[in-house]
């Protein structure tokens, strides 16, 4: 059964892939965004960023597919960030503890500190 | 506990009905006047508890998911409950949640479980001729504080 509940929109800006994710991200929606997602894994010379902005639900179904885009893009030593983080899913990514590795990844990577010196 | 208010929904067990039960139960908890973080924290737990159903319970063929949503003055209760093989809920020892861990060591396994227990006040799961997981949350009274 087809269904639009998941609205998926890709584009290109400045070296790296934005891919606006809105909607409900949940079991229902799970093999479209695999989908739309797998090819963009791969392409490693273009940094991947997911933006959130427009997503009003998600639950372990999504986080799980999140889970395997981080891990895939750093084995692949590629770029991969989430912005644009909704509140009340925000809260979700804080609870299962997703969120530090959905930050920006500096291509070099230095410890950030929050406060340049003690 | 004896609650008085009692809704049921029945929904075959496959992806595209669970958002009629986050529906429903978003209509059931306004009504109570949950607060809309409330609100939210349940839905994914009750979702949680229904794509277990959905991916566990029948092994590929056709079941149903009953969904209970039982309240009283106190707190709303909801049972949902499968007809299929009772499928363990995975416990380990290593928490499911990626706090500490490098991204070799993150996985999925696990989190619906874990979310359920941090979104909800109770949670209880019960093998009885299916899996019944029953999660329930506390009313906050937050009006007229003013």
């Amino acid at each position: 059964m087809a269904t639009n509940k998941i609205a998926l929109r890709t584009e290109n800006l400045e070296g790296r892939t934005i891919v606006h994710i809105g909607g409900e991200f949940d079991l229902e929606a799970a093999g479209d965004v695999r989908a739309a997602l797998e090819p963009l894994i791969e392409r490693t010379e273009a940094g991947l960023t997911l933006n959130l902005r427009e997503l009003k639900y998600i639950d372990s179904t999504g986080i799980g597919i999140l889970i395997g885009v981080v891990k895939a893009r750093h084995s692949r030593s590629a770029a991969f960030d989430v912005e644009e983080v909704p509140p009340h899913i925000r809260k979700l990514f804080d609870m299962t503890g997703i969120s530090p590795f959905l930050a920006k990844s500096e291509p070099k990577s230095s410890p950030v500190g929050i406060k340049g010196e003690e | 506990m004896n609650k008085d208010r009692i809704v049921t929904l029945t929904v075959p067990a496959e992806p595209e009905y669970i958002d009629l039960v986050r529906l429903t139960l978003y209509g059931i908890a306004s009504k109570l006047k949950f607060t809309f973080e409330d609100i939210e924290d349940m839905k994914v737990a009750v979702s949680e508890a229904c794509n277990n159903a959905v991916l566990h319970a029948y092994g590929g063929e056709n079941g149903s998911i009953e969904v209970r949503f039982a309240s009283d003055a106190e707190e709303l209760s909801i049972t949902v409950k499968d007809f299929g093989r009772s499928f363990s809920v995975e416990r380990r020892s290593e928490s499911p949640a990626l706090h500490g861990k490098s991204v070799d060591e993150i996985q999925s396994g696990g989190l619906g479980l874990y979310l359920m227990q941090a979104l909800m006040d109770r949670v209880e799961v019960e093998h009885e001729g299916g899996t019944a997981v029953t999660m329930t949350k506390k009313r906050q009274t937050t009006e007229e504080s003013a």
